[in-house]
């Protein structure tokens, strides 16, 4: 039986189907909802992931990831509000469309858009990835530290406004996951003689704080607040031939071009949806109504953002690097439930990579089916008020810190790191350069010390190997981009 | 009004002062890499950073006009904010006395009202629902052992 035929069976039977459902069902809801993210997402399903086999939790994982990226242009679309950051550019058109009373068509469109971008990029990580495992089995220590060192400096085009502060946040994530036993010593670090942090802080409640926690008290300034609501009735979910046939020429090349943008680390689905929003806009020769209600406005970065999906899974499977803050979540979600990306994943367990890469298919199919369905759902989603919302989803961030050591302390572990997260957030700090120092930073600390230990304690191992250069390499170009593309974006005089 | 960067940058230059000069507590392994090795690394960048915060607020300091008014602060949302993070802490506090069926939902019922939910039906659906739901999916599906009451 061929390995996708395989994985097809495996996803497809009964005891796991439902769990992709499940994922891309909520991670629709999650990315419509306005202050949850995909990342938020994932970190919700982490304490029932942890209970399913490692190739069923991978694909509702993969299913989350999917259907939050495409969640997030219905509230773009519906009450002009992004529900996940790379739907930004989605809303630019998708709300205009609404106000003229076409909601429903634009919905329609995005949902075939982020379909179509979706199978692109998941064809393009079924063919990519087998290839760049097969390369990166070469590797050994030096070339693993350099790839985390390359893997660190996503921490630079994650910052947010400053680069300074998304420097420290990743510095302090780095400190926090120094805490702790050093794995090549034995010995416990800043442990203060307190036997919960001989073990360092945990993960999971640690990213649960990082993020969902944090993000409940920021909610907190909405309270009292009037929000949108989208009240119209949602009618024609389809867009006719003739407009299918303009969109398609636009969908293809923005799936493709979100594809490529997405396996570069440090990019992500925003960054994709706008660029193949201008790329759309200036090839138009109805430039004019850009901004005005253009289904294409709508289509080109659907398609981006979906087309990122597939790409940024190509270098966290094949290389464990994260190319952007769900895929670092993701990182640290697949480490938690006992999966290890990386080259000898793809050698070792390929069930699970098979099962992935269908999973990933399917979760496309869904996003359609559940997609134009929904249509008439989506707003009542909207409707849930926060004071329901956020304490439910507060008690669940409490018994997942909980679920995973059947420990209180992880549950104040969480609250405190939700507190430092909403004070760093409130002050400019982006809460993703920590995870992601919390995250690589014990692995490039033992792939530095599988190094040495190899070459004797000599240090000058670490730029011998040539691919090692190479990731030193676009490590620095890496930071060098961030900077120009920090310094454009600023206004000037600033 | 203080620049934020100069309280953060205080905060982290100090914090990577107390951690380096911890670090001199820690055994030297001459063979691989020393425990002291990463840890120092990463603090001497920490302060390296939030030195350089620090001027940035410094200079922002000198650009803000004395005559700007004062930011105000949002004295309602800031006693929400304390008041949830107390509920939260309140609830790790008694869960391991009162059990998790007990403790739940008066943390949730708690967080709802800080969320300004007046509806009292909602309130007691939602916190005694979500607690059900939460013990049958954790305690009976999944088997975790969630805290009891001490007399069970």
């Amino acid at each position: 039986m061929s390995p996708l035929v395989e994985g097809l069976s495996y996803v497809l039977s009964l005891s796991h189907f439902p769990f992709l459902v499940i994922g891309v069902a909520g991670g629709i809801v999650v990315g419509a909802l306005p202050g949850l993210t995909g990342s938020v997402g994932i970190i919700l399903l982490l304490p029932f992931l942890y209970y399913l086999e490692p190739a069923t939790a991978l694909i509702m994982l993969s299913g989350m990831f999917c259907g939050a990226i495409y969640g997030g242009s219905i509230s773009a679309i519906l009450i002009s509000t992004p529900g996940t950051p790379s739907a930004a550019a989605t809303v630019l058109d998708g709300y205009p469309l609404a106000q003229k009373g076409e909601a429903g068509k634009a919905i329609g469109v995005a949902t075939i858009a982020s379909t179509t971008g979706g199978i692109i990029s998941t064809l393009c990580m079924i063919f990519i990835s087998p290839q760049l495992a097969r390369f990166a089995l070469k590797f050994g220590p030096e070339e693993y530290f350099a790839l985390m060192v390359f893997g660190l400096t996503v921490i630079a085009s994650v910052s947010g406004r400053s680069l300074v502060k998304g420097l420290i946040s990743g510095f302090f994530g780095l400190l926090i996951a120094a805490i702790g036993i050093d794995e090549l010593s034995g010995y416990a670090r800043f442990s203060f003689d307190v036997p919960n942090l001989m073990t360092g802080f945990p993960m999971l409640p640690v990213l649960i704080g990082m993020f969902a926690i944090s993000q409940i008290f920021v909610e907190l300034g909405n309270v009292g607040k009037q929000l949108q609501r989208y009240e119209q009735k949602i009618k024609g979910v389809f867009p006719s031939w003739k407009e299918f046939k303009r969109l398609i020429t636009v969908i293809i090349p923005a799936s493709l071009l979100g594809t490529f943008i997405g396996i570069i680390p440090g990019t992500g689905g925003a960054i994709a949806s706008f660029m193949a929003y201008n790329e759309t806009k200036r090839f138009s020769k109805d430039q004019d109504s850009f901004g005005k209600g253009n289904l294409a406005g709508v289509a080109a970065p659907e398609a981006a953002n979906n087309g990122t999906t597939g790409g940024a899974m190509v270098p966290l499977l094949t290389l464990g690097i994260p190319g952007d803050v769900v895929t670092a979540v993701m990182l640290g979600a697949l480490l938690l439930i006992g999966v290890r990306p990386g080259p000898l994943l793809f050698q070792q367990n390929p069930q699970i990579i098979n099962a992935l890469f269908v999973g990933f298919m399917l979760a496309q199919f869904l996003i359609l089916g559940l997609g134009l369905a929904g249509v008439k759902v989506f707003p009542r989603i909207l409707k849930v008020p926060i004071s329901i919302l956020f304490p439910v989803i507060f008690a669940l961030c409490f018994l997942g810190s909980f679920s995973l050591n059947n420990s209180i302390y992880d549950m104040l572990v969480a609250l405190l790191f939700g507190v430092i997260g909403y004070f760093m957030r409130k002050h400019g700090f982006a809460a993703a350069p920590m995870i992601l120092g919390v995250i690589l930073g014990p692995l490039a600390e033992r792939e530095l010390g599988k190094a040495l230990i190899m070459s004797h304690g000599n240090w000058s191992t670490l730029i011998r190997s040539p691919i090692a250069v190479f990731f030193y390499g676009i490590s620095i170009l890496s930071v060098t981009y961030s900077l120009l593309r920090m310094r454009r974006s600023k206004p000037r005089g600033e | 009004m203080i620049a934020s960067e100069i309280v953060f940058g205080a905060l982290f230059m100090l914090l990577s002062i107390f951690f380096f000069a911890m670090t001199f507590s820690f055994p030297e392994i001459t063979i691989a890499l020393s425990p002291t090795v990463f840890p120092r690394f990463v603090t001497v960048c920490l302060f390296l950073l939030s030195t350089l915060l620090l001027v940035q607020g410094i200079g922002k300091q000198r650009k803000i006009k004395p005559v700007k008014p004062r930011e105000k602060i949002d004295r309602a949302y800031l006693l929400r904010f304390i008041l949830l993070a107390v509920a939260g802490f309140l609830y790790t506090r008694i869960i391991r006395y009162t059990g998790y069926v007990v403790a739940t939902p008066l943390f949730i019922a708690a967080a709802m009202l800080v969320f300004a939910e007046k509806k009292w039906y909602r309130i007691v659906l939602i916190s005694g629902g979500t607690t059900a739901v939460l013990y049958l999916v954790f305690r009976m599906v999944f088997r975790v052992p969630l805290p009891r009451f001490g007399l069970w």
